[in-house]
């Protein structure tokens, strides 16, 4: 890895990360000077969400283009290798899409959407800043920053209830688990003498024997990334702040900010756990705990936000697998793995938009003869579902298939069979909301018109989990070679 | 010319497509064009068939395009005699099914794109050589059944597409675990079924036989072989006539394709461990089906359990794993198709003419019906086996093959046509014959859509009893190789 200690250098290395500030700090500018004065002139509006997208874009742009580097920036605190450039675009898109979805849902809960807009924007900042991060403060800081404008965004809905309730329970978990990671961070600082995750493998590797200490130190340290992955036995909030955001907030949740912590945990995990200790199983452990929990709460629920909540513990569960497996083909498999979970996700969580619209509902039973009155959304939540639950032609088999593969190739045959059995116990959720979508309601509600915003991040979204499912290649390609950053440096 | 193999997948899938993109106006519209793709389909098939080499033991028609390198899997297609009668098979049932779906009313272009996707998954099966392909298609097959007995099917359809549906799931999970395990012992970081035949062939007997274990049972549901046999009268007897024809015609065929493919091809050592067991389930089958049918009162039910018993001698000639035994197998399968087709073709009419399946129901139908009651006549015959017409072929074949290694089974199966004569018989007697049933007297004689999906049938049953020739000399020379390797 190059070490980069030219100013000019490193301001270039930061590029995506300035764009994206800005474009927060330009989207909240423009409201006050330019929306704000129109007073409630609903028209201007959406331009907000379209410059943050432009932004967003142009940020993505240069993320792509540092592709192929692999550079320390202030001495190995923030790194820029094709791992960060992976997380980075990923959650640029999560970010783009979620926004595409906000314009349309945003005017049922709030007048006033720019803030809105810039605090999922530097959420993302957070998002994109932690899969950088090498250091432990450094880490610390960009969870702060990804944390606190979620703390308002769930919250964003003032007059319901629920989001209130939801807002403060978030804030409770990101108190505690910020004060586990911190006293984690403390304790390890303080054994080892040095914060970069680098620094403290190598401490590690020497060491032959570890004082309790430390292990209580690594151990917090592990909880502050399994809150945000929201793996059992750190899943109790999720229901609950799932309901109750606003549902834009749900999807940027259920993928944005799981996958910000994979990308912590990778980094956390490979560079600085460095000590002769059965990671696969403790890992192992955890995957199974949280699939099985996961979907057999699944099973019976009746609101869709819910399962999809208790479904996203169940595929936090499939992504530990590949972790567990400890290998560059297992991280491989993780990383495309998230790529072909956030397609599908949003893609569902989409659908619940569109469809509580419509009916002001997110009960299972309301998605009754969907299908029929919109054959795009219905098939659209058909293929999303159907890829969660791994059927092959989606991204989600493709996905399944390469983690159960190499997590079978580095002996974890008895993980591959509780993966699979659950694949087929989840299968029975999703299906039955397939099923739903094409049976007849009672009564006829007529077509449902879908706003085009929401159809063209719709057809986005199915379009990728078609494509990955049929032509994996090209990801798996570059989720092979960030894998690689990481493991070959 | 491998795109010409291609295209037995990519046709049907591009009708799918483009009758499910039809306007909600053009009503008229989905049969039509399916039947067109259906009928081009069957043009692609029969050219395969007649520029087949018969005498070259290689693949032909192959196809191979890198995928995803990443995991050692491309698209590699191919067919040699095993296969291409299936393929030939696919495409003449499905051409038929559409034909006869004329009455499906509701959602007709999701029902005919839903026909086209299952032709597509079908002829992939078929036609796949890497392992990852084939199981592609494997599931593929299994999302429009799922749906057409779902949403097309009987009161009880949502029972029996979703047992239909957890049993060949969980078939399909353990064959996915046997082929991983394949895949990981084999060492050759492919999932080529060519590639993989030699480093597979090598493994220790003992995880021959656990790997042969895992996918047998995926296949066995499929067959299906007693005791996996319980989804199949469920699904029958939910699902609208055509999706019935194409399940007992081509469907049950995946299974014991599957049997050929992975057996002596794949994993010789562990087929041979285990085919003492395939033989004794395939008897079991043989009588248990028939037996059980014999008791039936449902119509359908009972050429479902005909079924099972149909299939179990498919798996005896394979389990004999002889010379005789496989081609027997191999014309069963072909000819089953012909058959139960036919059978459940002429059950949807006597339904639609009733409204009940009910044996009881009807009687002496004959001097209302004639020409119906002819052709059911026909088709008994030819299912229990009368020389001159397909089934006879493939069971005497069977039943010679098997009398080698297995003379006691092949005795049992021979015995037992005395119950498929008899549940045959006494069901036609009742159907047809006897006193004509009062509320069946206004009943009306074979339309002309019946005759143009029915006619071909039962000429087809009459030609490769006639001349078997056409079919085994098609598949001689694969079946030879088979018997090479399993040293019989």
């Amino acid at each position: 890895m190059l070490a980069v200690t030219d100013m000019n250098v490193t301001m270039q290395m930061l590029l995506p990360e300035i764009i994206v500030a800005a474009t927060g700090a330009l989207v909240l500018i423009l409201d006050l000077i330019w929306v704000r004065p129109l007073g409630a002139a609903p028209s201007a509006r959406p331009w907000l969400a379209y410059v943050g997208i432009a932004g967003l874009a142009l940020a993505a742009v240069a993320t792509v283009a540092e592709r192929h580097t692999s550079a320390a920036l202030f001495s190995n605190i923030f790194v820029v290798d094709p791992l960060a450039v992976f997380f980075k675009v990923l959650f640029i898109g999560i970010a783009i899409i979620v926004l595409l979805y906000s314009v349309e849902t945003l005017p049922r809960f709030t007048r006033w959407p720019a803030e809105f807009y810039a605090l999922m924007i530097w959420c993302t900042l957070g998002h994109m800043m932690l899969a950088s991060s090498n250091e432990l403060f450094t880490i610390f800081l960009s969870l702060q920053l990804t944390s606190l404008p979620l703390i308002v965004l769930i919250g964003y809905a003032k007059h319901d209830g629920r989001s209130g309730e939801a807002a403060i329970k978030y804030l409770l978990l990101v108190l505690v688990s910020t004060a586990v990671l911190l006293y984690g961070m403390s304790l390890v600082y303080g054994s080892l003498g040095t914060s970069t995750l680098p620094d403290i493998g190598a401490e590690l590797a020497k060491r032959t024997t570890i004082g309790p200490a430390l292990i209580l130190g690594l151990v917090l340290l592990l909880t502050g990334f399994a809150f945000k992955i929201a793996a059992v036995p750190f899943q109790f909030w999720v229901p609950d702040v799932y309901e109750g955001a606003p549902t834009p907030v749900t999807a940027f949740l259920s993928v944005g900010s799981k996958f910000a912590g994979f990308a912590l945990a990778l980094r956390i995990v490979v560079t600085a756990l460095r000590i002769d200790m059965d990671w696969h199983i403790t890992f192992g452990v955890m995957a199974a705990l949280s699939m099985f929990f996961g979907n057999l709460s699944a099973i019976r629920q009746s609101d869709m936000k819910r399962m999809l909540a208790y479904s996203g513990i169940a595929q936090a569960g499939y992504l530990l697998v590949g972790l567990a497996s400890l290998s560059q083909e297992g991280v491989g498999g993780l990383l495309f793995y998230t790529v072909a979970y956030g397609c599908a996700n949003l893609a569902a969580f989409g659908v619940v938009m569109i469809v509580a619209e419509h009916t002001k509902s997110t009960r299972i039973q309301d998605y009754a003869g969907l299908a029929r009155r919109s054959p795009l959304v219905g098939l659209s939540l058909a293929v999303a579902l159907l890829s969660l639950g791994g059927l092959p032609l989606m991204a989600g088999f493709m996905a399944k298939f390469y983690v159960f593969v190499y997590a079978a190739k580095a002996g974890l045959i008895w993980l591959v069979a509780i993966g699979v059995m659950n694949s087929v116990i989840s299968l029975y959720y999703y299906l039955r909301v397939v099923w739903q979508l094409y049976v007849p309601a009672g009564e006829d509600l007529g077509e449902m018109k879908v706003p085009v915003r929401s159809s063209v991040a719709l057809t986005f979204c199915v379009a990728g989990v078609l494509t990955l499912g049929i032509f994996p290649e090209p990801v798996m390609q570059a989720a092979q070679a960030a894998a690689a950053a990481l493991f070959g440096g | 010319m491998g795109y010409v193999l291609a295209a037995t997948v990519l046709l049907p899938l591009v009708g799918a497509i483009v009758v499910a993109l039809l306007p909600k106006s053009a009503e008229g519209a989905p049969r039509p064009l399916a039947i067109v793709f259906a009928a081009a389909n069957l043009g692609v098939a029969s050219w395969l068939w007649a520029n087949f080499d018969r005498t070259a033991s290689a693949i032909q028609f192959e196809l191979k395009l890198p995928w995803i390198p990443a995991l050692g899997t491309s698209i590699h297609l191919g067919v040699d005699g095993l296969s291409l009668p299936m393929v030939l098979l696919t495409a003449l049932l499905t051409l038929l099914a559409v034909i006869a779906s004329k009455n499906i009313s509701e959602q007709r272009k999701e029902y005919f794109s839903l026909i086209l996707l299952l032709e597509a998954g079908l002829a992939g099966v078929f036609i796949a050589l890497d392992l990852i392909v084939f199981y592609l298609f494997w599931e593929v097959v299994l999302i429009p059944m799922f749906f057409l007995i779902n949403i097309w099917g009987g009161p009880n359809r949502r029972y029996a597409a979703v047992k239909f549906f957890l049993y060949t799931l969980a078939g399909s999970l353990a064959m996915l675990g046997g082929i991983i395990g394949l895949f990981l012992l084999n060492g050759a970081n492919s999932f080529d079924m060519i590639g993989l035949r030699e480093g597979s062939a090598a493994l220790p007997i003992a995880t021959q036989a656990a790997l042969f274990t895992a996918i047998g049972i995926a296949l066995a549901i499929k067959v299906p072989m007693v005791p996996f046999h319980t989804w199949l009268p469920d699904a029958h007897v939910e699902a609208p006539t055509a999706v019935s024809v194409l399940l007992a015609g081509v469907l049950l065929k995946m299974g014991s394709y599957g049997f050929l493919r992975f057996g002596p091809q794949l994993l010789p050592g562990g087929f041979t461990r285990l085919s003492p067991v395939i033989a004794l389930l395939a008897v079991i089958s043989i009588v248990w089906g028939a037996a059980i049918a014999l008791r039936q009162t449902d119509l359908k039910k009972l050429v479902a359990y005909s079924s099972v018993s149909h299939m179990g001698y498919v798996m005896l000639g394979i389990a004999a794993g002889t010379g005789a035994g496989i081609m027997g197998a191999g014309v069963q399968m072909f000819s089953h198709g012909l058959i139960a087709g036919l059978l459940f073709l002429l059950v949807g009419a006597f339904y639609e003419r009733a409204h009940t399946r009910e044996i009881s129901a009807f009687g002496g139908v004959v001097k209302v019906t004639p020409v119906l009651a002819g052709i059911l006549v026909f088709a008994s015959f030819a299912s229990l086996g009368l020389p001159g017409l397909s089934g006879f072929v493939g069971e005497f074949l069977v039943i010679l093959g098997a009398l080698g290694p297995y003379m006691i089974y092949a005795a049992v199966a021979g015995l037992a046509v005395v119950l498929t004569a008899g549940y045959l018989l006494w069901m036609v007697r009742r159907v047809a014959f006897g006193e004509l049933n009062a509320d069946r007297a206004t009943m009306p004689d074979i339309t002309l859509t019946e005759a143009l999906a029915i006619g071909p049938l039962c000429v087809a049953t009459v030609l490769v009893g006639i001349f078997p020739q056409t079919l085994v000399g098609v598949m001689n020379v694969a079946v030879e190789g088979v018997a090479k390797v399993l040293g019989r």
